[in-house]
């Protein structure tokens, strides 16, 4: 290659990105065909490591929590290494809705966390826990046909559902629930011709934050909806709602 | 990136600190919490510490910081120690997080970045490198450099600055700044005895 020389000038530059997209993309053209080359930028950013290394300063404390809850939230890539841009066109197609409710559902969790107060001890649980179904979530959120609605809660209350038909899952969460009155506690239902299935009991209400939590096995006619139920089992032992309706969403 | 496979199952991952974190984030890439919660307590303070040196806003360093963590949990199947140490491959991602922020931002402030370039390097690096035996290693490898090297260095690592924008910080041609960076890291791996 007639320039190869002078291109390999830019490996110092390179290996500590000092350097301009143009010559970048260039040098990075002509790193593909030298594995010579590439082995000594890999030996230099040894050298660029440890200059990292050295700067090392405490981060701040708070900030582990919020990078175990977005870690928590968010699906890991496979190992196989795509080709970039077939990668870059089949996330693009899945469209920005997906993009978003993953978004949303990394707040959610976050939020979850922080808000629930998690401390020390209990924090690795339930991140362990959030991390269980995170990966249920993630596979909804980034389904193909994932579609977002969202509905109002009658006595206030806004649910955001992520759901995906092909998957026959949906991923529920809601903001500024009230607390209700009486010991009464959130339940989750699939309602239609299929029959009344219970989905979760939502963790009490602190600062009117929960979720996301998961429904599975989606039924043809299926309504979702969210139910005051009283304290005790009445629901359970019937297996229907026996709490006041609060929110009905036609899936 | 490039697709380039350094010949050698373990090749550059050293013995010790850095092998364990490889193992770790083998772990991480099939979803074990605990193991990115040791990989966080690992590096963080590293890649905070490099991103806070180049991006200097408190508040921007540690969105970097997070972003950067967050890749690695996502791409830790993408790791391959055949190509270098852990230790690289984390510190690759986090300073290359923090020069896109920098380079973000720079065209409104360039000149702003300009007038400060001239109080960054050297003296500020060495005050926070402070006396752990690593960093001890690290100042007095910094030290046996040139000044023209350790300056280019500084600048372009720690200051964000392209080989370009060095070479005119300094009055000197860019095509010298080029090779001095090279033969600068090149000094640098060996006095650290790293690869």
């Amino acid at each position: 290659m007639r320039h190869g020389r002078d291109v390999h000038t830019l490996a110092g530059p390179y290996a500590m990105d000092a350097i301009s997209a143009p010559d970048q993309a260039r040098f990075e053209r002509h790193l593909a065909g030298c594995a010579e080359c590439a082995r000594e930028i890999a030996t230099l950013r040894e050298a660029t490591a440890r200059l990292a290394t050295a700067a090392a300063v405490p981060p701040p404390p708070a900030l582990k929590a919020r990078v175990m809850a977005a870690a928590a939230a968010t699906r890991q890539r496979p190992p196989a290494a795509e080709p970039e841009e077939e990668a870059a066109r089949r996330w693009q197609s899945r469209g920005r809705l997906a993009i978003a409710a993953g978004a949303l559902a990394a707040a959610a969790v976050v939020a979850a966390a922080v808000v629930f107060g998690v401390s020390n001890g209990s924090m690795h649980d339930q991140l362990n826990r959030a991390q269980a179904s995170s990966q249920q979530i993630a596979a909804v959120l980034t389904a193909r046909d994932a579609t977002m609605m969202t509905g109002q809660v009658k006595g206030g209350g806004t649910v955001t559902i992520v759901m995906s038909h092909a998957r026959r899952e949906l991923v529920f969460t809601a903001a500024d629930l009230h607390a209700l009155p009486d010991g009464r506690g959130y339940e989750l239902w699939l309602i239609g011709p299929a029959g009344d299935r219970a989905v979760v009991m939502l963790s009490p209400v602190r600062h009117g934050m929960t979720g996301p939590v998961i429904a599975a096995g989606l039924r043809p006619g299926d309504h979702l909806a969210l139910t005051a139920e009283p304290p005790g089992d009445a629901a359970r032992s019937t297996g229907r709602p026996a709490g006041p309706m609060m929110l009905d969403v036609v899936l | 990136m490039t697709a380039i496979n350094r010949p050698g199952p373990e090749g550059g991952a050293p013995p010790g600190v850095g092998g364990d974190l490889a193992a770790r984030l083998r772990l991480v890439a099939r979803g074990d919490g605990d193991a990115f919660d040791a990989v966080y307590d690992e590096v963080a303070p590293s890649v905070f510490g490099i991103v806070r040196r180049v991006v200097r806003d408190p508040a921007q360093s540690e969105e970097v910081t997070q972003e950067v963590l967050l890749e690695v949990w996502q791409n830790a199947a993408r790791f391959d120690p055949g190509r270098g140490s852990a230790t690289a491959w984390v510190m690759t991602l986090a300073h290359r997080r923090a020069i896109d922020r920098v380079r973000s931002v720079q065209k409104e402030s360039a000149r702003e970045r300009r007038t400060a370039a001239a109080d960054v390097p050297f003296d500020e690096v060495a005050e926070a490198v402070e006396a752990s035996l690593d960093r001890e290693r690290v100042r007095r490898c910094l030290r046996s450099l040139t000044e023209l090297q350790r300056e280019s260095v500084t600048l372009a690592y720690y200051g964000g600055y392209t080989y370009g924008q060095v070479a005119s910080l300094l009055g000197v041609p860019a095509g010298t700044i080029k090779t001095r960076m090279r033969d600068a890291l090149v000094r640098l791996r060996d006095c650290l005895g790293v690869a």
